[in-house]
């Protein structure tokens, strides 16, 4: 429940007097050090030089106890360096710009709509309430299978749209990063609904020609947050193997996954998902830490599988038909929170400033031991982030994320723009949000981004990266034509 | 005075190291199986020459040629009269399958396997803290690694990691996976599950290239427990040594021999080309190379460079092509004492034991697997350990060599150095007695070899019996 607001000049005030017990938290070990290193400056300075000489002279060392505190001091810096955690950079990635022939306006939406469900109108008008309100703009992307009326979802059609994708993505990230396909150690690849055999990544190995002692590893079905999922994989095997360079591609084919039956709420992914995919490069080479745009801080995932309800909502099955979809429960919105609040609660503490974790404990306590009743304190975020990537999931998956986290509309700009721009594209959405912030030339140096994601399960992902180098606006990238545009006002419901 | 000071220092500098290499030991981890469960099906899923018979008869697209071919092919598959099909293929419905069955069929392999597992070793799902699943040809949403989640209730920070599509080698991978994670992180419980999924995925058409998984695969799965905490070491049973993984996708002929794809008919099976013996050989080749200068002893890796010098000088001063002499080759028996090859196939096991010139005895284990299990992909490697630990065949300090192969093409292989005698029968255990049988023969051959007398395609039908 958000803190209710006092009037005016008293906020004012408030204002200042929360300024100031920031400023004294935060800085509370320089703060304290102040005083220390004074009274050891007076004291030297009364002590005089010549005495300090004397000191220094009276210290008796013999060769073996130098020796000693030496290699004492040489063995512990080497272990604690050599224990440190390798850091994680990301190199840079690349967006699939899925071509103009491929878009989906409104119009020929709702034409394909009426004409493959022509006997049933109510699901049509189902599915144009869900368009009008979905926050979708007029330039998302089927893939040309699903132009067809009525659509086409053979293997062949699906494996076409995973090598226009994928291999568009790849494509521009090599050239971007000038990496030869030789260097790459660790490809993993994610795809939810679409896993022909020989896997994606074998198919990535086979056109790029890959090195034979590649680690690649083939995910699916972990939804929307799988692209996180990659991540973390990335920085464990990275931990392992130094010196390495290791490709994600994240993507959701949907070819093999448009629903062609009338459960409402199977039509609703219909309406939302749209071709997308993105290809990271990241790597532990020091060498990159100079060109590296993003640095990985933390990667915390959370997983509600144990709870009944949150496994079932969002679920692939079969309507009475038999056709394939995936149903979408009522109750999405109330388990996206609840999973929130767990993320919340792990990377809370890994990335708040003290004084807001200990406004927290605070109230906490006060809560426990005092009264119940007072409002618990929710942490103020943008404390710890300049910049947030939520998940294009839908309009209603921002709009409670902002409202739980309270962003500001300028914080969620980037992803209920990319939902407009590129609808849901789900893994590679993060992606697209991102290249947005730095298409608007707002990423400096230091800045910290968190992504979220969430995903079927029910799964909440976060990753925390932190810029490594400001960053100019790029002139290629899925925004280089369209940026200007943006952002545009998006109205509640677009009547059709 | 002074020899005493370098006396010391050396000395320090000598118990540093000692103290380096214990750090580095403890930095780069340890991987032990605790246990593992193979999943053995109801019996009433059994496939014998009678049901096969009845499941090829139902085919309404398969003709008299196709008919010989599969005779011919089953009965020279290896495979006997106890192997597990779906449930789907014996109610008669495998041409219509549903999600649902698909699902239900990996139910069944979880619940048996993973329940027998943790009940065995006595670890409570929450305490699980790595979750791998791999089943190559199911992909549903959420995942099924979410599903064992939810039926096990197990944690919210757990690490779970869903693989699909990486064809019969996916296990390997999997313990690749956990290895790499065990370095990183201390103390904690991994659980591997592999398993296949076959309902969903028969072919209903006729050519030929596509048909024969229909006959080979089988239904199977394991559920494979692991852990990094060096307190377990009493309770192990296997630790892993070694672990290498090649891959050939790179190669156009390698990657496209084993596609899954739709026919001109548009019904969609694995298509097997032609160029996958020798895709597959080459893979196996390449992968051997690379893991065995790290696990043969020095002794056999000189005496192999030895050889080949030899050979090589012998044959630039006679001058002749090499037509006779044995070409030099590495012994791995010298350093492997158990072979856990993948159930591929007959030509698979014959072709591999020649390459590793290995005898029957060391191929027992795989021809057993193959004949009482079929080719469960990717976890017959368990099948295969099992029966060794059935037949008591394997005692502390052993080394067992895990090979498999799988799409894409890739060829893995692991070493494991066995803790302790392990005696424990798995799914062996009611039927080892009977192994190695008699003949391997299935009876296809007697029932069924009048179909060679038939020539005219358009006018055969089975006799109504």
């Amino acid at each position: 429940m958000p803190p209710s607001s006092p009037n005016f000049s008293s906020s004012v005030k408030l204002k200042y007097v929360k300024l100031g017990y920031q400023y004294l938290v935060n800085h509370i070990l320089t703060l304290t050090l102040i005083p220390i290193m004074a009274a050891v400056l007076i004291e030297v300075l009364r002590m005089g030089p010549l005495e300090i000489l004397n000191l220094w002279r009276s210290l008796n060392f013999d060769l073996v106890q130098i020796l000693c505190c030496s290699f004492l001091i040489i063995f512990v810096a080497t272990v604690y360096f050599k224990s440190k955690p390798r850091t994680i950079f990301l190199v840079d990635y690349a967006c699939f710009k899925p071509p103009n022939t491929c878009r989906v306006p409104f119009a020929t939406f709702m034409e394909h709509s009426r004409l493959i469900l022509k006997d049933k109108p109510k699901s049509v008008e189902f599915q144009m309430r869900i368009l009008e309100r979905s926050g979708l703009g007029e330039e998302t992307c089927l893939p040309p299978a699903i132009h067809y009326i009525p659509p086409t979802p053979t293997m062949e059609a699906a494996r076409g749209e995973a090598e226009l994708v994928i291999f568009s993505a790849m494509d521009s990230l090599l050239e971007k990063t000038g990496l030869k396909p030789k260097d790459i150690d660790i490809l993993i690849v994610n795809c939810s609904l679409f896993s022909p055999t020989p896997s994606l990544s074998a198919m990535v190995i086979n056109k790029y020609k890959l090195r034979s002692n590649i680690k690649s590893f083939n995910l699916s079905g972990m939804g929307c947050s799988a692209g996180l999922i990659s991540v973390d994989l990335a920085r464990d095997l990275l931990q392992v193997h130094p010196n390495s360079n290791a490709v994600i591609v994240s993507t959701e084919i949907i070819t093999p996954n448009y629903y062609q039956g009338n459960e409402r709420a199977m039509l609703l992914p219909n309406c939302l998902f749209r071709m997308g995919g993105a290809a990271i490069l990241l790597s532990n080479r020091t060498s990159e830490r100079r060109r590296a745009k993003y640095r990985l801080v933390h990667v915390v995932r959370t997983h509600k599988g144990a709870d009944d309800k949150a496994f079932r909502c969002v679920f692939e099955e079969e309507d009475k038909e038999g056709n394939v979809g995936i149903s979408l429960q009522k109750d999405l919105m109330a388990i996206a929170g609840e999973a929130l609040k767990s993320n919340i609660t792990t990377i809370g503490p890994l990335v708040l400033p003290a004084s807001e974790q200990l406004l927290f404990l605070l109230t906490l306590i006060g809560r426990k031991i005092f009264n119940p009743k007072w409002k618990p304190y929710i942490p103020d975020f943008k404390q710890a982030f300049e910049h947030f990537c939520i998940h294009a999931g839908g309009r209603a998956v921002i709009d409670e994320l902002q409202k739980n986290l309270q962003l500001s509309a300028e914080h969620v700009e980037a992803s209920r723009m990319t939902l407009h721009r590129f609808g849901n594209t789900s893994s590679s959405s993060l992606w697209y949000e991102l290249s947005y912030i730095e298409s608007k030339a707002r990423m400096r140096r230091g800045d910290r981004v968190w992504q979220i994601a969430f995903g079927s399960g029910f799964k909440c992902n976060s990753a925390v990266w932190k810029c490594n180098r400001t960053i100019k606006s790029p002139s290629d990238g899925p925004w280089a034509d369209c940026i200007d545009r943006y952002p545009v006002y998006i109205p509640e419901v677009v009547k059709l | 005075m002074e020899l005493l000071v370098f006396v010391c220092a050396l000395s320090l500098v000598y118990f540093l190291f000692m103290i380096w290499k214990w750090v580095d030991a403890e930095r780069d981890g340890v991987c032990y199986i605790l246990d593992y469960q193979c999943h053995k099906p109801t019996d009433d899923r059994m496939l014998d020459t009678e049901t096969c018979g009845e499941i090829i008869k139902r085919s309404k697209n398969l003709g008299l040629h196709e008919y010989k071919f599969l005779l011919k092919a089953i009965v020279s598959s290896g495979i006997g009269e106890q192997t597990y099909a779906p449930r789907i293929m014996l109610s008669g419905e495998q041409d219509k399958p549903t999600l649902l069955d698909g699902i239900l069929e990996m139910d069944e392999v979880f619940e048996d396997s993973i329940g027998k597992l943790l009940c065995r070793s006595g670890i409570t799902p929450m305490e699980i803290d790595v979750l791998v699943i791999n089943v190559a040809m199911l992909s549903t949403v959420p995942s099924l690694a979410a599903r064992i989640i939810n039926r096990y209730k197990m944690r919210d920070d757990i690490k779970v990691f869903n693989l699909t599509a990486m064809g019969c080698s996916a296990s390997v991978i999997s313990i690749d996976i956990v290895r790499n994670l065990f370095k990183t992180y201390r103390n904690l419980f991994a659980l591997v599950v592999t398993s296949e999924s076959l309902g969903p995925n028969w072919y209903s058409g006729n050519q030929r290239s596509m048909i024969l998984p229909n006959c080979l695969f089988r239904s199977g799965g394991c559920a494979i427990l692991l852990t990094n905490k060096r307190a377990m070491k009493h309770r192990a049973m296997f630790k892993l040594k070694c672990l290498v993984r090649t891959h050939h996708g790179a190669r156009d002929e390698s990657y496209n021999c084993c596609m899954q794809k739709e026919d001109d008919q548009g019904n969609l099976g694995i298509y097997l080309g032609k160029t996958l013996p020798k895709a597959a050989t080459r893979a196996l080749v390449h992968n051997l190379r690379e893991i065995a200068p790290k696990i043969l002893p020095a002794r056999e890796l000189l005496r192999f460079m030895v050889m080949l010098i030899v050979q090589k000088m012998r044959r630039s001063s006679s001058n002749i092509k090499s037509t006779g002499g044995t070409k030099a080759a590495v012994n791995f028996k010298t350093c492997v004492d158990h072979f856990c090859i993948h159930t591929g196939g007959k030509a698979v096991i014959d072709g591999i034991g020649m390459s590793l010139n290995l005898s029957e005895y060391d191929l027992e284990p795989v021809r057993m697997t193959l004949h009482r299990f079929g080719n469960t992909s990717a976890s017959s490697l368990w099948y295969v350990l099992g029966y060794m630990e059935a037949k008591k065949r394997l005692k502390r300090g052993d080394y067992v060599l895990m090979l498999s192969l799988g799409a894409g093409f890739k060829c893995n292989s692991c070493l494991w150095e066995v803790m302790k005698d392990l005696r424990d029968g798995n799914v062996w255990k009611d039927c080892i007695d009977g192994y190695p049988p008699e003949s391997l023969a299935n009876p296809f051959m007697e029932k069924y070899s009048w179909i060679n007398q038939e020539h005219d395609a358009s006018t055969f039908k089975f006799p109504d019996q």
